[in-house]
């Protein structure tokens, strides 16, 4: 080697703005004030907020034997946890993965706790999701899928390479009130607006969100019913407000204030 | 097939870019590894001319092609390497591919005779195989993609590829879930051990239909899985997927990408297989290499050190369209052939170790990746895999292990900060690599029921097992 690198003060080449903003902060100490004050409940959010894949199906048996309403246990025990696992995703002291396997665990306690409610539990609403005809890129469709179901919404996921047809046909079949996909090739995005366009010709004006990355938001709203979404995290943002009322064109109008800073 | 359990280089301080101890030659004069550094520029056609045969094919021949050929020629470019990734269209569309190869080629010879600019036209066949149905033909009665991967190759090298490529996808079953839940065991069965088994049953017939058409067998990439990973990590703004886990996801793939040279390749391999590095360290074959001039289609922390040991330098891709000072492809190629400039003006003067040096230490500790791509650092993760380089779980698991330790010994020397999540992660992955069993068989297994449910698209037929 040429450079004696213990002479070069590497500080001066770069900044570490990562180690430099980093939030030394707690789990415990931001999901202290969260937490269900009830012992039960508490115990339910806290097997979601720590992971904790074997101790969810008790803490959610423990809680319908001793009384607590099958949808209280899901709103105000699985429910919370999640929140306060996206809350420190948002502060990075949770990352990705945390998401995931949380995500996890709370459906493996909504599927033992929907089971004790007459009917099933209510979602929010469903959303078809699927990933471009010729595009077998899906990791991003697939971490959407998982925020949106923590968010508390039906996801029928068609998967990847999906033909215009079949999402056609999956939408005219669940009657989403959202539509997405993704592409991360600038020839299959073209999918999504030919999509669109089928949608509209069977009278469907529901909207219909492009992500990937090859997508822009240029290109999202480059069609009608087109809405885009930069990244995971916004995709329930922005479901959010479609149940609100917001139809495609409001959400284009009001996009950058309604993901604000996720 | 003989595999690699020598370095091709006896000291890291020998490896240079612009020099490999392998050179090739292939298109019309283009040499790399030969003491010079090629530019190579990649493209993506505007949205909406894959709607034709004629669309496309004036897309990349008439527009694409020419512009970039014209611009070299117009700055003084002595080399100019073309990339057509292709678009899916072209492994579907009947007549498409051929008509861009054959168009391809018939431009590059045009140019070269008029001007004698060395030319060449990388073919990068679209891997569009899914896990789902499965990796090997006669499996996927759906799509029929492992008998289209093929034919791929052949219509390529049949139409005039001067180079062929591919960027892989076995193992990502895996390898998806390995980056999205944090899983360094998931990402070396996926990619280290069984992506390395699907490289050898590609890229032996790769290189059949290669030699047959008097074609550039070039190289692989990990496209699929560690630039997934270091993409997800991102910048320092960045939250998904931690440093220290893509940078020794990165170490890991080096020793799968690296099958294709033991079937027989000759590189360069992928541009954004930023294992290359490691993988010249062992073959001795060039690397293309991609990093601040490929600010088109990613950001990463490691723009200049990429450029250390590349002898084919890359802008990743860009989609065509205009811009003030031409086409896009003409704007991101001048930049790119500057560098190159640079560098070769470097190698002829005796000063390419010191520029060398510098790409180097400008990025060195930017990030754990760069770190343990620093080419000191990346000769020791190749030492690694060579010295287990008959097995393929074996030699997988040593370069992440090894490239997890590079990194933990620069952060305990005081050279290389972590944040307290990437140290946290560092540790859990030594601790979780060290403690797998050294048979194989036993990993197998173990990994088997381990992700029977997580991983449920997991077919062994897709990997003759």
């Amino acid at each position: 080697m040429m450079i004696d690198l213990n002479k070069i003060d590497f500080g001066s080449i770069l900044r570490r703005y990562d180690a430099e903003a980093e939030n030394t902060d707690s789990p415990e100490a931001v999901a202290a004030k969260m937490l269900p004050e009830d012992p039960i409940l508490k115990e339910v959010a806290s097997a979601v907020l720590y992971m904790k894949f074997k101790e969810v199906g008790p803490a959610v048996m423990k809680a319908l034997q001793e009384g607590t309403a099958p949808l209280d246990i899901i709103n105000k025990g699985l429910v919370v946890g999640m929140e306060i696992v996206s809350l420190l995703y948002a502060q990075h002291i949770y990352y990705l993965p945390e998401i995931m396997m949380a995500a996890k665990v709370m459906e493996v306690g909504i599927a033992i706790a929907e089971k004790q409610i007459p009917g099933g539990r209510t979602t929010k609403g469903v959303v078809v999701m699927h990933a471009a005809e010729g595009d077998p890129h899906d990791i991003g469709k697939n971490i959407a899928a998982v925020m949106m179901r923590s968010s508390g919404y039906t996801v029928v996921d068609l998967g990847k390479d999906v033909a215009v047809t079949d999402v056609v046909a999956a939408v005219k079949e669940h009657k989403p009130f959202l539509v997405t996909g993704t592409a991360l090739m600038t020839t299959t995005m073209t999918a999504m607006k030919t999509g669109s366009e089928e949608l509209i010709k069977e009278g469907i004006t529901i909207p219909y969100m492009s992500a990937g990355g090859a997508v822009n938001r240029d290109f999202a709203e480059s069609f009608d019913l087109g809405i885009y979404s930069e990244k995971a995290p916004q995709t329930p943002l922005i479901a959010d407000k479609i149940i609100a009322g917001y139809d495609w064109k409001k959400i284009r109008e009001e996009w950058d204030d309604i993901v604000g800073g996720a | 097939m003989a595999k690699f359990t020598k370095m091709a280089y006896e000291s890291a301080d020998d490896m240079i870019f612009g020099h490999a101890k392998k050179p090739v030659s292939y298109g019309l004069g283009i040499k790399v590894g030969a003491g010079r550094v090629i530019p190579e520029i990649n493209y993506a056609p505007r949205p909406g001319t894959e709607k034709s045969v004629e669309k496309i094919t004036k897309e990349y021949v008439d527009y694409i092609s020419k512009d970039a050929i014209t611009r070299a020629v117009t700055l003084g470019f002595p080399d100019l390497q073309l990339e057509t990734e292709w678009v899916t269209q072209m492994g579907t569309v009947p007549g498409m591919a051929a008509s861009v190869v054959a168009g391809q080629k018939a431009i590059t010879e045009k140019y070269h005779d008029e001007y004698g600019i060395n030319l060449a036209v990388r073919h990068t066949i679209p891997d569009q195989r899914e896990a789902d149905h499965g990796l090997r033909p006669g499996m996927d009665s759906k799509f029929g993609y492992p008998e289209k991967f093929f034919e791929c190759c052949e219509i390529a090298c049949e139409n005039g590829a001067d180079l062929l490529s591919v960027e892989s996808v076995g193992g990502k079953e895996f390898a998806d879930y390995a980056v999205t839940n944090g899983d360094i065991t998931a990402f070396l069965f996926g990619v280290g051990y069984l992506g390395s088994i699907d490289m050898e049953n590609i890229w032996t017939q790769m290189v059949d239909i290669c030699k047959k058409n008097k074609t550039a067998a070039g190289g692989d990439t990990n496209c699929s899985g560690a630039n997934v990973s270091m993409f997800m990590a991102g910048g320092m703004l960045d939250n998904d997927v931690q440093k220290t886990f893509s940078a020794v996801t990165r170490c890991i793939s080096a020793a799968r990408t690296m099958v294709a040279m033991e079937c027989g390749a000759t590189g360069p391999d992928k541009d954004c297989g930023y294992e290359g590095v490691i993988i010249k360290s062992i073959t001795g074959m060039p690397a293309a290499q991609e990093g601040k001039n490929c600010q088109c289609a990613h950001a990463d922390l490691q723009g200049n050190l990429m450029a250390q040991c590349a002898d084919v330098w890359s802008n990743e891709s860009v989609e065509y369209h205009p811009e003030f000072g031409g086409t896009s492809v003409q704007c991101w190629l001048g930049p790119l052939g500057y560098e190159c400039s640079l560098m070769n003006t470097a190698i002829a003067t005796g000063q390419a170790k010191v520029l060398r040096d510098l790409y180097m230490a400008s990025d060195r500790t930017r990030g754990p990746e760069g770190y343990v791509l620093s080419y000191d650092n990346a000769w020791k993760v190749g030492k690694a895999i060579a010295e287990n380089g008959d097995n393929y779980y074996l030699r997988a698991k040593a370069a992440g292990i090894t490239g997890a330790q590079i990194i933990r010994e620069g952060y305990d020397k005081k050279e290389l900060i972590l944040t307290k999540k990437q140290l946290d992660v560092l540790d859990n992955i030594i601790k979780e690599l060290s403690s797998l069993p050294d048979s194989e068989d036993e990993f197998y297994d173990y990994c088997v029921r381990k992700y029977k449910d997580e991983v449920p698209n997991f077919k062994p037929a897709s990997y003759g097992l």
